[in-house]
Protein backbone atom coordinates (compact mmCIF):
# COMPACT_ATOMS: atom_id res chain seq x y z
CA UNK A 1 0.00 0.00 0.00
CA UNK A 2 1.40 3.39 -0.99
CA UNK A 3 0.87 5.98 1.74
CA UNK A 4 0.38 9.56 0.64
CA UNK A 5 2.93 11.30 2.84
CA UNK A 6 1.51 14.71 2.00
CA UNK A 7 -2.07 14.15 3.14
CA UNK A 8 -3.18 16.20 6.13
CA UNK A 9 -4.12 13.14 8.18
CA UNK A 10 -0.67 11.61 7.65
CA UNK A 11 1.09 14.85 8.58
CA UNK A 12 -0.95 15.28 11.76
CA UNK A 13 -0.47 11.68 12.90
CA UNK A 14 3.22 11.86 12.02
CA UNK A 15 3.71 15.05 14.06
CA UNK A 16 1.84 13.72 17.08
CA UNK A 17 3.74 10.44 17.13
CA UNK A 18 7.05 12.23 16.64
CA UNK A 19 6.42 14.68 19.48
CA UNK A 20 5.34 11.91 21.86
CA UNK A 21 8.41 9.79 21.08
CA UNK A 22 10.78 12.74 21.50
CA UNK A 23 9.06 13.82 24.73
CA UNK A 24 9.34 10.32 26.21
CA UNK A 25 13.00 10.05 25.20
CA UNK A 26 13.93 13.40 26.69
CA UNK A 27 12.01 12.78 29.89
CA UNK A 28 13.71 9.43 30.35
CA UNK A 29 17.12 10.99 29.77
CA UNK A 30 16.35 13.79 32.18
CA UNK A 31 15.08 11.42 34.89
CA UNK A 32 17.94 8.99 34.41
CA UNK A 33 20.65 11.62 34.63
CA UNK A 34 19.08 13.84 37.27
CA UNK A 35 20.66 12.12 40.25
CA UNK A 36 24.13 12.45 38.77
CA UNK A 37 23.55 16.07 37.79
CA UNK A 38 22.25 16.97 41.26
CA UNK A 39 25.24 15.27 42.85
CA UNK A 40 27.52 17.30 40.56
CA UNK A 41 25.76 20.50 41.50
CA UNK A 42 25.91 19.81 45.27
CA UNK A 43 29.53 18.75 45.01
CA UNK A 44 30.37 21.89 43.07
CA UNK A 45 28.72 24.12 45.69
CA UNK A 46 30.60 22.45 48.53
CA UNK A 47 33.86 22.65 46.57
CA UNK A 48 33.34 26.35 45.95
CA UNK A 49 32.64 26.99 49.64
CA UNK A 50 35.86 25.22 50.59
CA UNK A 51 37.74 27.12 47.89
CA UNK A 52 36.35 30.45 49.08
CA UNK A 53 37.94 29.77 52.47
CA UNK A 54 41.29 29.53 50.73
CA UNK A 55 41.59 25.77 51.22
CA UNK A 56 42.38 23.26 48.50
CA UNK A 57 39.20 21.20 47.81
CA UNK A 58 41.39 18.30 46.66
CA UNK A 59 42.68 17.75 50.19
CA UNK A 60 40.10 19.43 52.42
CA UNK A 61 36.52 18.16 52.53
CA UNK A 62 33.51 20.38 53.08
CA UNK A 63 32.76 18.69 56.41
CA UNK A 64 36.30 19.38 57.69
CA UNK A 65 36.03 23.15 57.57
CA UNK A 66 32.33 23.98 57.82
CA UNK A 67 30.89 23.51 61.29
CA UNK A 68 27.39 24.77 60.62
CA UNK A 69 25.16 25.69 57.70
CA UNK A 70 22.30 28.00 58.58
CA UNK A 71 19.52 30.11 57.14
CA UNK A 72 19.24 33.65 58.48
CA UNK A 73 16.28 36.02 58.41
CA UNK A 74 16.44 39.74 57.66
CA UNK A 75 17.40 40.57 61.25
CA UNK A 76 20.36 38.20 61.14
CA UNK A 77 18.77 35.58 63.42
CA UNK A 78 19.18 31.89 62.62
CA UNK A 79 15.89 30.37 61.45
CA UNK A 80 17.08 26.94 60.32
CA UNK A 81 20.15 24.79 60.65
CA UNK A 82 18.98 21.99 58.38
CA UNK A 83 21.77 21.47 55.83
CA UNK A 84 19.37 20.18 53.18
CA UNK A 85 17.24 23.27 53.50
CA UNK A 86 20.28 25.54 53.28
CA UNK A 87 21.52 23.94 50.06
CA UNK A 88 17.99 24.00 48.65
CA UNK A 89 17.98 27.75 49.28
CA UNK A 90 21.28 28.00 47.38
CA UNK A 91 19.72 26.34 44.33
CA UNK A 92 17.63 29.41 43.71
CA UNK A 93 19.51 32.06 45.58
CA UNK A 94 17.71 34.95 43.91
CA UNK A 95 14.32 33.69 45.12
CA UNK A 96 15.74 32.93 48.57
CA UNK A 97 17.13 36.45 48.90
CA UNK A 98 13.78 37.88 47.82
CA UNK A 99 11.96 35.65 50.29
CA UNK A 100 14.20 36.89 53.10
CA UNK A 101 16.11 33.64 53.56
CA UNK A 102 19.86 34.09 53.67
CA UNK A 103 22.07 30.99 53.69
CA UNK A 104 25.37 31.23 55.54
CA UNK A 105 28.13 28.74 56.30
CA UNK A 106 30.00 29.00 59.56
CA UNK A 107 33.55 27.68 59.37
CA UNK A 108 36.12 27.05 62.05
CA UNK A 109 37.86 30.25 60.98
CA UNK A 110 35.18 32.59 59.71
CA UNK A 111 32.00 32.54 57.66
CA UNK A 112 31.13 31.99 54.00
CA UNK A 113 28.26 33.94 52.43
CA UNK A 114 26.85 33.33 48.95
CA UNK A 115 26.63 36.15 46.41
CA UNK A 116 24.18 36.63 43.58
CA UNK A 117 23.98 39.34 40.93
CA UNK A 118 23.80 40.20 37.25
CA UNK A 119 26.72 40.26 34.82
CA UNK A 120 26.63 41.40 31.22
CA UNK A 121 24.90 38.41 29.61
CA UNK A 122 23.36 36.60 32.53
CA UNK A 123 23.52 35.87 36.22
CA UNK A 124 26.77 35.83 38.16
CA UNK A 125 27.24 34.34 41.60
CA UNK A 126 29.88 33.28 44.03
CA UNK A 127 30.93 32.83 47.64
CA UNK A 128 32.85 35.21 49.82
CA UNK A 129 34.68 34.04 52.93
CA UNK A 130 35.25 36.48 55.78
CA UNK A 131 37.54 36.11 58.75
CA UNK A 132 36.12 35.90 62.27
CA UNK A 133 36.20 39.73 62.42
CA UNK A 134 33.45 39.69 59.72
CA UNK A 135 35.47 42.25 57.81
CA UNK A 136 38.65 40.84 56.28
CA UNK A 137 38.16 38.83 53.11
CA UNK A 138 39.70 35.36 53.35
CA UNK A 139 38.87 34.50 49.80
CA UNK A 140 36.28 34.67 47.08
CA UNK A 141 34.95 32.38 44.39
CA UNK A 142 33.14 33.89 41.43
CA UNK A 143 31.19 32.12 38.75
CA UNK A 144 28.91 33.00 35.87
CA UNK A 145 26.61 31.41 33.37
CA UNK A 146 27.38 33.21 30.14
CA UNK A 147 29.99 35.95 30.40
CA UNK A 148 32.30 36.41 27.42
CA UNK A 149 35.17 33.88 27.47
CA UNK A 150 38.52 35.63 27.76
CA UNK A 151 36.90 38.88 28.91
CA UNK A 152 34.14 38.95 31.54
CA UNK A 153 34.57 35.24 32.17
CA UNK A 154 38.06 35.99 33.52
CA UNK A 155 36.43 36.74 36.90
CA UNK A 156 36.57 32.98 37.47
CA UNK A 157 40.38 32.83 37.22
CA UNK A 158 42.53 32.30 40.30
CA UNK A 159 44.60 35.32 39.31
CA UNK A 160 41.61 37.65 39.52
CA UNK A 161 40.20 36.11 42.67
CA UNK A 162 43.54 36.22 44.51
CA UNK A 163 43.30 40.03 44.52
CA UNK A 164 40.41 40.01 47.00
CA UNK A 165 42.31 38.25 49.77
CA UNK A 166 43.07 40.62 52.66
CA UNK A 167 40.68 43.35 51.49
CA UNK A 168 38.00 44.52 53.89
CA UNK A 169 34.30 45.09 53.34
CA UNK A 170 33.61 47.57 56.16
CA UNK A 171 34.78 51.17 56.33
CA UNK A 172 34.12 51.99 59.97
CA UNK A 173 30.52 50.92 60.49
CA UNK A 174 29.57 51.31 56.84
CA UNK A 175 29.43 48.30 54.57
CA UNK A 176 31.25 49.44 51.43
CA UNK A 177 32.03 46.07 49.86
CA UNK A 178 34.74 45.76 47.23
CA UNK A 179 34.85 47.71 43.99
CA UNK A 180 36.43 46.42 40.79
CA UNK A 181 38.10 49.55 39.51
CA UNK A 182 38.60 50.20 35.81
CA UNK A 183 42.16 51.29 35.12
CA UNK A 184 43.51 49.55 38.22
CA UNK A 185 42.89 49.71 41.94
CA UNK A 186 44.45 52.49 44.01
CA UNK A 187 47.55 51.14 45.69
CA UNK A 188 46.87 50.50 49.36
CA UNK A 189 43.10 50.70 49.04
CA UNK A 190 41.36 48.08 51.14
CA UNK A 191 38.14 48.22 49.13
CA UNK A 192 39.34 48.10 45.52
CA UNK A 193 40.70 45.47 43.15
CA UNK A 194 41.69 45.70 39.47
CA UNK A 195 38.86 45.33 36.98
CA UNK A 196 39.35 43.25 33.84
CA UNK A 197 39.97 45.22 30.66
CA UNK A 198 37.27 44.41 28.12
CA UNK A 199 35.05 43.04 30.87
CA UNK A 200 33.90 46.29 32.45
CA UNK A 201 30.18 45.49 32.49
CA UNK A 202 30.80 42.14 34.16
CA UNK A 203 33.13 43.79 36.69
CA UNK A 204 30.54 46.46 37.51
CA UNK A 205 28.12 43.58 38.07
CA UNK A 206 30.55 41.92 40.48
CA UNK A 207 31.00 45.15 42.48
CA UNK A 208 27.24 45.62 42.72
CA UNK A 209 26.74 41.94 43.60
CA UNK A 210 29.20 42.04 46.50
CA UNK A 211 27.60 45.19 47.88
CA UNK A 212 23.97 44.11 47.54
CA UNK A 213 24.40 40.50 48.66
CA UNK A 214 26.49 41.37 51.72
CA UNK A 215 23.96 44.03 52.70
CA UNK A 216 21.49 41.22 53.44
CA UNK A 217 23.95 39.83 55.98
CA UNK A 218 24.82 43.16 57.58
CA UNK A 219 22.68 42.61 60.73
CA UNK A 220 24.39 39.24 61.26
CA UNK A 221 27.85 40.71 60.68
CA UNK A 222 27.08 43.64 62.99
CA UNK A 223 25.96 41.31 65.77
CA UNK A 224 29.05 39.13 65.34
CA UNK A 225 31.33 42.15 65.23
CA UNK A 226 29.77 43.58 68.38
CA UNK A 227 30.48 40.43 70.36
CA UNK A 228 33.92 39.57 68.98
CA UNK A 229 35.36 43.03 68.60
CA UNK A 230 35.03 45.21 71.69
CA UNK A 231 36.78 48.10 70.01
CA UNK A 232 34.07 48.23 67.38
CA UNK A 233 31.49 48.10 70.14
CA UNK A 234 32.98 51.07 71.95
CA UNK A 235 33.14 53.01 68.70
CA UNK A 236 29.51 52.21 67.93
CA UNK A 237 28.46 53.41 71.37
CA UNK A 238 30.41 56.64 71.05
CA UNK A 239 28.69 57.27 67.72
CA UNK A 240 25.34 56.95 69.45
CA UNK A 241 26.43 59.40 72.16
CA UNK A 242 27.63 61.90 69.56
CA UNK A 243 24.26 61.89 67.90
CA UNK B 1 34.65 0.34 3.82
CA UNK B 2 33.84 1.18 0.23
CA UNK B 3 35.87 4.04 -1.16
CA UNK B 4 32.71 5.99 -1.96
CA UNK B 5 31.60 5.86 1.67
CA UNK B 6 35.06 6.83 2.79
CA UNK B 7 34.89 9.86 0.56
CA UNK B 8 31.86 11.09 2.53
CA UNK B 9 34.06 11.09 5.57
CA UNK B 10 37.18 12.72 4.12
CA UNK B 11 35.74 15.26 1.68
CA UNK B 12 34.46 17.65 4.39
CA UNK B 13 37.89 17.72 6.04
CA UNK B 14 39.38 19.85 3.27
CA UNK B 15 37.89 19.99 -0.23
CA UNK B 16 34.32 20.37 1.00
CA UNK B 17 34.98 21.78 4.46
CA UNK B 18 31.76 23.07 6.05
CA UNK B 19 33.30 26.26 7.42
CA UNK B 20 35.83 27.38 4.83
CA UNK B 21 34.27 25.97 1.64
CA UNK B 22 30.55 25.69 2.34
CA UNK B 23 30.78 28.79 4.61
CA UNK B 24 28.40 27.30 7.20
CA UNK B 25 28.59 27.60 10.97
CA UNK B 26 30.62 30.82 10.87
CA UNK B 27 28.70 32.33 13.80
CA UNK B 28 29.70 29.73 16.37
CA UNK B 29 33.27 29.61 15.09
CA UNK B 30 33.51 33.25 16.14
CA UNK B 31 31.87 32.71 19.52
CA UNK B 32 33.64 29.75 21.11
CA UNK B 33 37.19 30.12 19.81
CA UNK B 34 38.66 32.47 22.40
CA UNK B 35 40.13 29.45 24.17
CA UNK B 36 41.17 26.04 22.91
CA UNK B 37 39.34 23.76 25.35
CA UNK B 38 35.78 24.98 24.73
CA UNK B 39 36.55 24.94 20.99
CA UNK B 40 37.51 21.25 21.15
CA UNK B 41 34.47 20.21 23.20
CA UNK B 42 32.22 22.30 20.97
CA UNK B 43 33.70 20.64 17.88
CA UNK B 44 33.09 17.18 19.34
CA UNK B 45 29.54 18.04 20.42
CA UNK B 46 28.70 19.34 16.95
CA UNK B 47 30.20 16.19 15.45
CA UNK B 48 27.95 13.98 17.59
CA UNK B 49 24.89 16.03 16.69
CA UNK B 50 25.58 16.19 12.92
CA UNK B 51 26.37 12.46 12.79
CA UNK B 52 23.25 11.33 14.64
CA UNK B 53 20.86 13.86 13.14
CA UNK B 54 22.08 12.75 9.69
CA UNK B 55 21.61 9.12 10.70
CA UNK B 56 18.13 9.59 12.13
CA UNK B 57 16.91 11.77 9.28
CA UNK B 58 18.32 9.38 6.71
CA UNK B 59 16.45 6.48 8.37
CA UNK B 60 13.26 8.53 8.36
CA UNK B 61 13.77 10.04 4.92
CA UNK B 62 11.13 7.97 3.07
CA UNK B 63 8.40 8.58 5.65
CA UNK B 64 8.90 12.28 6.35
CA UNK B 65 6.10 14.40 4.86
CA UNK B 66 8.01 16.84 2.68
CA UNK B 67 5.76 19.74 3.68
CA UNK B 68 6.87 19.56 7.32
CA UNK B 69 10.37 18.16 6.81
CA UNK B 70 12.11 21.28 8.18
CA UNK B 71 10.04 21.03 11.37
CA UNK B 72 10.87 17.33 11.69
CA UNK B 73 14.56 18.12 11.20
CA UNK B 74 14.42 20.79 13.87
CA UNK B 75 12.73 18.46 16.36
CA UNK B 76 15.31 15.72 15.77
CA UNK B 77 18.24 18.14 16.03
CA UNK B 78 16.84 19.90 19.10
CA UNK B 79 16.21 16.57 20.85
CA UNK B 80 19.79 15.44 20.14
CA UNK B 81 21.24 18.72 21.35
CA UNK B 82 19.26 18.50 24.60
CA UNK B 83 20.52 14.94 25.07
CA UNK B 84 24.13 16.03 24.51
CA UNK B 85 23.63 18.90 26.95
CA UNK B 86 22.18 16.58 29.62
CA UNK B 87 24.98 14.04 29.19
CA UNK B 88 27.66 16.74 29.41
CA UNK B 89 26.01 18.06 32.59
CA UNK B 90 26.00 14.61 34.15
CA UNK B 91 29.47 13.41 33.16
CA UNK B 92 31.71 16.42 32.40
CA UNK B 93 30.09 19.08 34.53
CA UNK B 94 32.93 21.60 34.46
CA UNK B 95 33.21 21.56 30.67
CA UNK B 96 29.47 21.89 30.26
CA UNK B 97 29.59 24.94 32.49
CA UNK B 98 32.36 26.45 30.40
CA UNK B 99 30.39 25.98 27.18
CA UNK B 100 27.27 27.33 28.88
CA UNK B 101 24.73 28.54 26.32
CA UNK B 102 26.76 27.49 23.30
CA UNK B 103 25.75 23.84 23.60
CA UNK B 104 22.11 24.85 23.25
CA UNK B 105 23.07 27.01 20.31
CA UNK B 106 24.25 23.95 18.34
CA UNK B 107 20.58 23.75 17.31
CA UNK B 108 21.04 26.92 15.32
CA UNK B 109 24.33 25.79 13.76
CA UNK B 110 23.77 25.93 10.01
CA UNK B 111 26.02 22.91 9.40
CA UNK B 112 23.65 20.51 11.18
CA UNK B 113 20.51 21.41 9.29
CA UNK B 114 22.48 22.13 6.11
CA UNK B 115 23.86 18.59 5.99
CA UNK B 116 20.52 17.00 6.88
CA UNK B 117 18.75 18.94 4.14
CA UNK B 118 21.50 18.64 1.51
CA UNK B 119 22.74 15.12 2.19
CA UNK B 120 20.86 12.91 4.61
CA UNK B 121 17.47 13.23 2.91
CA UNK B 122 18.91 11.79 -0.33
CA UNK B 123 21.38 9.22 0.98
CA UNK B 124 21.56 5.92 2.86
CA UNK B 125 21.98 5.94 6.67
CA UNK B 126 25.60 4.75 6.77
CA UNK B 127 26.77 7.29 4.18
CA UNK B 128 24.84 10.01 5.98
CA UNK B 129 26.38 9.05 9.32
CA UNK B 130 29.88 9.27 7.82
CA UNK B 131 29.03 12.57 6.20
CA UNK B 132 27.95 13.87 9.60
CA UNK B 133 31.16 12.70 11.28
CA UNK B 134 33.23 14.21 8.45
CA UNK B 135 31.49 17.56 8.60
CA UNK B 136 31.72 17.64 12.38
CA UNK B 137 35.44 16.91 12.18
CA UNK B 138 35.95 19.51 9.44
CA UNK B 139 34.17 22.06 11.62
CA UNK B 140 36.16 21.04 14.71
CA UNK B 141 39.45 21.31 12.79
CA UNK B 142 38.77 24.91 11.77
CA UNK B 143 37.61 25.79 15.30
CA UNK B 144 40.82 24.38 16.75
CA UNK B 145 43.02 26.31 14.31
CA UNK B 146 41.23 29.58 15.08
CA UNK B 147 41.30 28.92 18.83
CA UNK B 148 45.03 28.08 18.69
CA UNK B 149 45.84 31.45 17.14
CA UNK B 150 43.44 33.40 19.34
CA UNK B 151 44.38 31.87 22.68
CA UNK B 152 48.11 31.95 21.97
CA UNK B 153 48.23 35.56 20.77
CA UNK B 154 45.35 36.87 22.88
CA UNK B 155 46.09 35.27 26.25
CA UNK B 156 49.58 33.80 25.82
CA UNK B 157 48.36 30.36 26.85
CA UNK B 158 47.03 27.11 25.37
CA UNK B 159 44.38 24.92 27.05
CA UNK B 160 44.76 27.31 29.98
CA UNK B 161 48.48 26.55 30.38
CA UNK B 162 50.86 29.46 30.06
CA UNK B 163 53.02 29.27 26.93
CA UNK B 164 54.54 32.73 26.83
CA UNK B 165 56.48 33.14 30.09
CA UNK B 166 55.26 35.76 32.59
CA UNK B 167 58.72 37.31 32.69
CA UNK B 168 58.44 38.43 29.05
CA UNK B 169 55.49 40.69 29.77
CA UNK B 170 55.84 44.45 30.06
CA UNK B 171 54.28 44.36 33.55
CA UNK B 172 57.12 42.08 34.69
CA UNK B 173 59.81 44.16 33.00
CA UNK B 174 59.80 42.38 29.64
CA UNK B 175 58.88 43.58 26.16
CA UNK B 176 55.80 41.51 25.30
CA UNK B 177 52.13 42.28 25.62
CA UNK B 178 49.10 40.18 24.70
CA UNK B 179 47.28 41.12 21.55
CA UNK B 180 43.96 42.06 23.17
CA UNK B 181 42.10 42.44 19.88
CA UNK B 182 42.47 38.68 19.34
CA UNK B 183 39.87 38.17 22.07
CA UNK B 184 37.21 39.98 20.05
CA UNK B 185 35.01 38.15 17.52
CA UNK B 186 36.03 40.25 14.47
CA UNK B 187 39.56 38.80 14.69
CA UNK B 188 38.09 35.30 14.40
CA UNK B 189 36.41 36.34 11.18
CA UNK B 190 39.72 37.71 9.87
CA UNK B 191 41.46 34.46 10.82
CA UNK B 192 38.74 32.48 9.01
CA UNK B 193 39.43 34.72 6.01
CA UNK B 194 43.15 33.98 6.19
CA UNK B 195 42.49 30.23 6.43
CA UNK B 196 40.22 30.39 3.37
CA UNK B 197 42.89 32.36 1.50
CA UNK B 198 45.63 29.86 2.34
CA UNK B 199 43.33 26.90 1.61
CA UNK B 200 42.29 28.19 -1.82
CA UNK B 201 45.82 29.02 -2.89
CA UNK B 202 46.71 25.35 -2.28
CA UNK B 203 43.49 24.04 -3.88
CA UNK B 204 43.39 25.69 -7.28
CA UNK B 205 40.18 23.90 -8.28
CA UNK B 206 38.27 25.80 -5.58
CA UNK B 207 39.24 29.17 -6.98
CA UNK B 208 36.48 30.99 -8.77
CA UNK B 209 37.37 32.17 -12.25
Amino acid sequence: MKVNTNSNTYIIIYSVVMVVIVAVLLSLASLGLKERQDANILNEKQTQIVKALGEDPATVAYGDVITKAALLDASGAVVSEDEKEVFAALNDLKASFEAGKYPIFVATSGVVAPLYGAGLWGPIWGYIALDTDMNTVKGIVLDHSGETPGLGAEITTAKHQAQYVGKSIFEGEELVGITLKKGGADKGSLHEVDAISGGTKTCDGVSAMIQSSLNYYKPYFDAARATTDTAAEVEAESNVVNE
Amino acid sequence: MASKSLKNLTAPLSGNNPVIVQILGICSSLAVTVQLKPAIVMGLSVMVVTAFSNLVMSLLRNGVPSRIRIIVQLVVIAALVILVDQVLKAYVYDVSKQLSVYVGLIITNCIVMGRVEAFALQNKPWDSFLDGIGNGLGYAAILVIIALVRELLGSGSLMGFRIIPESMYIAEGGFYSNCGIMLFPPMALIIVGCIIWAHRSFNKDLQEK
